[in-house]
């Protein structure tokens, strides 16, 4: 019999509410609250532990949360990985998410999650979890489960896994060519196609075009020589030490850096650790990057009004756009606290 | 314009004393064919093989399929290629259906040659497994490009397209099996009734990327790289004015015999008049420079919508930088109102998780999809190889390699084989075969 490890939060778990989703990660063996149902409905693996960790934790600790239960799970035997169903929770959510997608990356097992559609976490962990539709409430408890079981049964015999449309889990953005000869050839799809499109008719294109989330270009700044700019960065500029250990790749994590002492960016106290472009010239020269040199001259010359105090970076490489908007957000703060009035974007 | 295009159904190809077809079978005298091949004294030695469907043969490197043809009142079948400059697309042309007349490399590959495997899992990934293939092994001069990944090929596509028209006269004075015709009036010229049907525009963009000339799509013998768009009869396009190139990715590439056959232009033919009216081609073409890809744009929308096209069906070949030809085509059209399908195949990667065109638009929202370019193949060995196993991975070819950390080489010591689709012989049919897709995973 193969081994399944379940993570649940905090309410799950029948510890608490609101007020107890401070709780700090714990590892317990056996079955509690929705493992059982997990453990009813799996046909190849038990489960043996269930991991509990308080949403607030896991929200406001995530890195101590990620490595306490990474540490729970090293020299436990298991095959598979399951999380949640998290439903419509959002913070819970984002839990399974994360650490499904660090047990992934850690110990190389399938990990499964189910979440209902509008739940924030389906579009910041589709790629690397597979995520099961699920309902909006705990109502959905024993049909979301039976979901997530019958995949996880299906991956453990080592059964041919079929598109996400037939296996019933969210698009993940892996798309595969696929041979079928019952398939009409391009020529009559294509035809087809256009006389639906002509009449007005429902069609399904084969190559779905994700929305672009397009923001407009501001208006121009009035008076730049009043201006405050700040400089914000996707290059991987940092120091050297990287002490905000920013992904070198499919980054999770930005860093903020005072600048507001230095003339330039000077090599060997700024470094990249952006992997995907050669780092030879921002490493001799970061101001390549984030042009702080220039900009100095341009604030001695009167020709803007002033440098924030710090610049704002992380590494655009693989980054997945919800990740990106989530940074930014996070930066938001800072700069309206700085007063900022314009940024300067720079990539790479 | 009216074509007949007179079908005869080649059920066996064999060598013998006369080059004659009876009874469905072909028979080729091979000196003779040989001594007419080699009037061009470019090559330098040159075989005929045979491969069937179903054998155990595996051919690489290919730089091209022709349908073998004439054309009944002796013109050449490739004006302004093989002959003089005379019109396609009007009159009878026969033609020796269920075979190709392949160019395959009797050593030396360039990167947009391919693979075919006449059975097995790799049969399924070309459509010329399908097809009885006279495969012209030849040999040439063409010392200056011998080591060069990008090849212009010219003396073997040539010879191929020679001994196709060759193949093709065996048939100039008998009677066809089937007689297809293909007609379409002037556009001004339609029945009221057609004419309140949605009408139609089809947009070949023919890969013409290559800046130094000899490696595009031919029109007419003409450099598809310095044109701008241009309308044309379809029958034209059927009846041999253009023929393919030697540049893109293999799977990309539409072969001459692909667009001899064109099965887009026949199935927009079968609708005509039913369901749709369809106007014609525009032939529009691939750039290099983004000012090119977008006059090339203007010039097709502004065609589609002076012709007043409601719809469009819009096909690439090639993919990566020429998306964006595709993409700002795709928009232009859209934007004049002319609803626009595209066809293409995709690069997702090995993984699988690349953005699946390098430029992406909203507008595009009506796509067929046939392949993957990226998508790994293993097979395995063959008793037979026609041509040379080594150039996969010695010769650039665009989807194969001499050595992987994780892979290893192309072309293992048992000859079985590992590389990317991008170099199955036009393997991902946009002109309309295909019966791939791409699927979420």
């Amino acid at each position: 019999m193969k081994k399944a490890i379940l993570y649940i939060n905090q309410f799950f778990a029948g510890i608490g509410g609101e007020e107890k989703a401070d709780h700090a990660p714990e590892i317990r063996e056996g079955l509690v609250g929705p493992s059982l149902a997990l453990d009813a409905a799996l046909k190849n693996a038990e489960v043996t532990h269930t991991v509990i960790c308080g949403d607030n934790f896991m929200g406001s600790n995530q890195d101590e949360a990620v490595e306490r239960i990474l540490k729970f799970l090293e020299g436990k035997e298991f095959d598979i990985f399951f999380a949640g169903p998290s439903f419509q929770a959002g913070r819970y959510g984002n839990a399974c998410g994360v650490i499904c997608k660090a047990v992934k990356e850690k110990f190389g097992v399938p990990v499964i999650s189910s979440m209902h559609i509008e739940n924030p976490g389906v579009n910041m962990f589709k790629k690397e979890v597979v995520i099961f539709p699920g309902g909006r409430s705990a109502a959905a408890m024993r049909k979301d489960t039976k979901k997530m079981a019958a995949y996880g049964d299906k991956v453990l015999a080592g059964e041919k896994i079929e598109t996400a449309e037939e296996e019933g889990f969210y698009v993940r953005g892996i798309r595969h060519q696929v041979v079928d000869f019952t398939l009409e050839p391009a020529a009559v799809r294509g035809v087809k196609m256009l006389l639906k499109k002509l009449a007005g008719e429902e069609y399904v294109t084969e190559l779905p075009i994700p929305k672009s989330d397009r923001v407009e270009i501001a208006e121009p700044v009035q008076d730049l020589s009043t201006a405050k700019i700040a400089f914000v960065t996707t290059g991987g500029i940092v120091p050297v030490a990287n002490p905000d250990r920013i992904q070198s790749a499919s980054a999770t994590r930005w860093g903020m850096y005072d600048i507001s002492e230095m003339a330039r960016l000077e090599a060997g106290i700024f470094k990249t650790i952006h992997a995907g472009y050669d780092p030879a010239a921002a490493d001799a020269d970061p101001n390549v990057c984030v042009p702080l040199d220039a900009l100095r001259a341009y604030e001695t010359e009167g020709k803007i009004g002033s440098i924030d105090s710090h610049f704002y970076t992380t590494v655009g490489t693989g980054t997945t756009e919800a990740e990106a908007a989530r940074m930014a957000q996070e930066m938001l703060p800072f700069l309206r606290e700085h007063n900022v009035d314009a940024v300067i974007m720079t990539s790479t | 314009m009216k074509l007949e295009l007179g079908n005869f159904y080649v059920k066996d190809v064999k060598f013998g004393d006369i080059t004659a077809y009876a009874n469905g079978i072909l028979t080729i005298n091979k000196d003779e064919a040989l001594a007419y091949v080699m009037e061009d004294e470019h090559i330098t030695e040159a075989d005929i093989v045979i491969a069937r469907p179903g054998e155990n043969k595996r051919i690489i490197p290919v730089k091209d399929a022709v349908e073998p043809r004439c054309r009944v009142n002796g013109n050449s079948v490739f004006p302004g290629v093989t002959g003089g400059m005379t019109p396609a697309g009007n009159g009878r042309t026969h033609a020796l259906k269920n075979t190709s007349v392949l160019a395959v490399g009797k050593h030396w590959g360039s990167f947009g040659d391919g693979l075919i495997d006449m059975s097995g899992k790799g049969a399924e990934l070309t459509y010329f497994s399908r097809t009885i293939n006279v495969c012209l092994v030849a040999d040439t001069d063409e010392e200056f490009e011998r080591f060069e990944q990008q090849k212009k090929n010219k003396a073997l596509r040539w010879g191929a397209m020679r001994l196709s028209e060759y193949l093709g006269n065996a048939v100039r004075e008998l009677e066809p099996e089937e007689i297809e015709t293909f007609e379409l009036e002037s556009v001004m010229k339609r029945d009221a009734k057609i004419k309140e049907l949605p009408a139609v525009v089809y947009v070949m963009q023919p890969q013409s990327q290559m800046e130094e000339s000899g490696y595009n799509d031919l029109l007419y013998g003409w450099d598809t790289n310095r044109m701008v768009p241009t309308f044309m009869n379809p029958n034209e396009i059927l009846d041999g004015a253009i023929i393919s190139g030697s540049f893109m990715p293999c799977s990309s590439k539409w072969s001459t015999y692909d667009m001899q056959n064109c099965p887009t232009i026949k199935e927009l033919y079968k609708e005509h008049g039913k369901t749709i009216n369809f106007l014609g081609v525009i032939m529009s073409n691939l750039n290099v420079a983004m000012e090119q890809k977008e006059r090339s744009a203007i010039f097709v929308a502004q065609m589609a919508k002076s012709l007043g096209a409601d719809g469009a069906i819009l096909a690439e070949e090639g993919y990566g930088n020429p998306d964006a030809d595709f993409i700002a085509c795709f928009d232009a059209l859209e934007d004049v109102g002319v609803k626009t399908v595209g066809i293409t195949n995709e690069c997702t990667g090995r993984d699988g998780q690349s953005q699946p065109l390098v430029v992406l638009s909203e507008k595009a929202n009506a796509i067929v999809s046939c392949g993957n370019v990226s998508q790994l193949v293993d097979l395995p060995p063959m008793d037979i190889v026609i041509g040379e196993l080594a150039a996969l991975g010695r010769d650039g070819l665009s989807g194969g390699w001499e050595g992987d950390d994780k892979l290893g080489p192309s072309v293992r010591k048992d000859g079985s084989v590992i590389l990317e689709n991008n170099s199955m012989f036009c393997g991902d049919q946009v002109l309309g075969w295909s019966q791939k897709t791409m699927k979420e995973f």
